[in-house]
């Protein structure tokens, strides 16, 4: 049996607000494998983004460990966790955070910057990730020039453009109607399945569920429930 | 450290027209406001250092606290020095021993009321003797005519640019009219804020029985001759004094001055930025998300404040820039009145460079705190901002 991608051991999350002591994560252990679509649901305050942001690298457990590949994440420093997040993640917001004074193609190449590779290679990334989200007719547009829609799909492949192992996306569709939806979480389930990447969502809508082959239920910063979904 | 596009820096200053303008509006006024108090301190400096020679010995009262314009010396001083210390300058035939008379006057045709300038009271070896003074238009004024020749800072503060077209104005001195006939310039020196007219008209005007001082250049005469000269002839109660010394205690009594106007200038620039930091904290503010959302991508918190440190720059720049030519145009010899006379503002490259300077430090110092504010939140709350 291979080593999961993702391994949570413990792993804690503990804040303190004036005197009041919060754990919106508590001694969580889970393993994802490298190539699953994982949808997390959960009540508000479950710990769901907490969960998300540590495995981002944005935020740090008070407590456990996690390891995503070989990387010991809990232990990287500020510095070490922004590089290493240049180099394997891809996140992907609800109201997409695309930089307003960039157009579309300056978005997404925008985490490419940040690797040393040619300016050929980088419009090659560029491109493909353009293309692969269906929006090459929209490079030169500029956010406010996008439908929502749209939108997410630039920040989807900015998400992508580094190819990274893990793709993070925090209610993905929670800002979009539902025909728009349906044809992100398509192209969130074909990244998946056709280029193999590892995907774990913040949900709240049921629906969206569908498109992922793990379902995990969060109450209380525990794991509540984990089923396997069949389409 | 990969840092962001340049371009991200530009285009982020055109999100707010109305914030940038008053960035580079209030950079712009701090950066004017050095200028002018470096440009006052420089003129000032600069009009004392060019009027001192070395070769010249004051010869004035010695009851006059070495003060020209309360010196009080015979009228023959000037004759006797020439007669009794060898080794002066003597040029065809004249002595380089100039008789002068300082008199704070107000003169008619110089402001609404009469302006008190300095009138200086003088004959021919006044040019041998002052040979910075150098007449750029007109000629100098004939004994017995009533004639001036303006100090260049004097032309411009009544509104003659160029200077030379006072020439033919009439102004008032006591009562007596005096006709321009030139216009003098003295490498900057205290000179040029100066009305010089014939010493014998200037003693009948003013009542005067009595000249200020006697200057002289040396030669092959050291100042101890002089000194000796002036120790030894006790009937004519004289002190002798090298100009340069005159006027270093001159710009030494003037510098209380100076020091008030740079503190003046530097509290008011600092509260500024104070101001400032107001108006750019909020521009970073705004944009706490998307300083998140660079984050999760993989920038640095050092990559991040570069930017944001650029973006302040530019506008800063764009504010000093402006200033400084604002500056090289409307206060470059601006005429400063004082007491001893005028002097001009002067916007050299100095003064410049401290403008520039003060606009790197406004663009940098403006920069940081907000930027520090901004970027000390957890990335997790960066990303909450604004729902």
């Amino acid at each position: 049996m291979s080593t999961p991608f993702i391994q949570c051991r413990e792993l804690t999350r503990t804040y303190t607000r004036g005197t009041e002591r919060i754990t919106p994560l508590d001694k969580l252990d889970l393993d994802i494998d490298r190539g699953q679509f994982v949808a997390l649901m959960g009540p508000s305050g479950s710990g769901k983004t907490t969960l998300l942001n540590l495995l981002a690298g944005i935020d740090s457990p008070t407590e456990g460990e996690l390891l995503i590949g070989d990387t010991p994440v809990h232990s990287l420093s500020r510095g070490r966790l922004a590089a290493w997040r240049a180099d394997h993640v891809g996140y992907i917001f609800q109201l997409y955070n695309l930089v307003p004074v960039l157009n579309a193609y300056e978005n997404v190449e925008l985490p490419l910057l940040l690797q040393s590779i040619t300016r050929q290679e980088r419009h090659r990334r560029v491109s493909n990730a353009m293309e692969a989200v269906g929006i090459t007719d929209r490079h030169k547009h500029y956010p406010r020039q996008l439908s929502g829609g749209q939108e997410q799909r630039v920040a989807i492949a900015r998400a992508i453009v580094t190819e990274p192992d893990l793709l993070l996306c925090d209610e993905p569709t929670g800002d979009l109607d539902r025909e728009t939806a349906t044809s992100i979480m398509d192209l969130l389930q074909r990244l998946n399945r056709d280029e193999g990447r590892t995907i774990v969502m913040v949900t709240h809508d049921p629906a969206t569920t569908r498109w992922a082959d793990t379902l995990l239920h969060l109450e209380k910063g525990r794991l509540l429930e984990h089923e396997e979904v069949t389409t | 450290m990969r840092i962001l596009p340049f371009e991200y820096a530009v285009r982020n200053l055109g999100r707010s027209p109305a914030r940038l303008l008053l960035t580079v509006g209030g950079s712009a006024l701090v950066v004017l406001l050095v200028l002018t108090a470096t440009g006052f301190v420089n003129g000032m400096q600069a009009a004392f250092v060019t009027s001192g020679r070395d070769a010249n010995i004051i010869l004035m009262g010695s009851g006059s606290e070495e003060s020209i314009e309360r010196s009080e010396v015979s009228m023959q001083t000037s004759g006797i020095v020439a007669a009794s210390v060898p080794g002066l300058i003597k040029r065809a035939g004249i002595d380089a021993v100039s008789p002068e008379a300082h008199v704070a006057i107000p003169i008619k045709g110089i402001g609404e009321e009469g302006t008190m300038s300095v009138i200086r009271g003088v004959e021919p070896p006044a040019f041998l003797v002052h040979d910075e003074v150098r007449v750029i238009a007109g000629r100098p004024p004939r004994s017995g005519g009533n004639e001036l020749l303006l100090g260049r800072l004097v032309a411009r503060s009544m509104g003659f640019d160029p200077p030379e077209l006072a020439i033919g104005t009439m102004l008032e001195i006591d009562e007596d009219p005096y006709e321009v006939v030139g216009v003098l310039e003295a490498e900057g020196g205290v000179a040029e804020g100066e009305l010089w007219t014939s010493l014998t008209d200037l003693m009948a005007t003013s009542q005067r029985d009595s000249i200020s001082c006697v200057v002289v250049s040396m030669d092959d005469a050291k100042p101890a001759d002089i000194e000796a000269f002036a120790a030894t002839r006790l009937d004519l109660e004289l002190i002798a004094m090298p100009e340069v010394d005159y006027y270093a205690k001159l710009s030494a009594f003037f510098r209380p001055i100076a020091l008030m106007v740079l503190v003046t200038a530097a509290l008011i620039a600092i509260g500024a930025v104070l101001g400032g930091l107001n108006t750019t904290y909020a521009a970073f503010a705004s944009r706490v998300r998307e300083i998140g959302t660079l984050q999760t991508l993989g920038y640095s918190r050092q990559a991040i404040a570069l930017s944001l440190i650029q973006e302040s720059l530019l506008a800063a720049a764009i504010g000093t820039l402006i200033a400084c030519g604002l500056g090289a145009w409307l206060l470059d010899e601006v005429v400063v009145q004082f007491s001893m006379g005028a002097f001009g503002l002067r916007i050299d490259a100095a003064v410049i460079a401290w403008g520039l300077g003060t606009g790197l430090v406004l663009g940098v110092i403006g920069a940081i705190l907000p930027a520090w504010r901004c970027l000390r939140l957890p990335i997790a709350e960066s990303l909450k901002a604004g729902e």
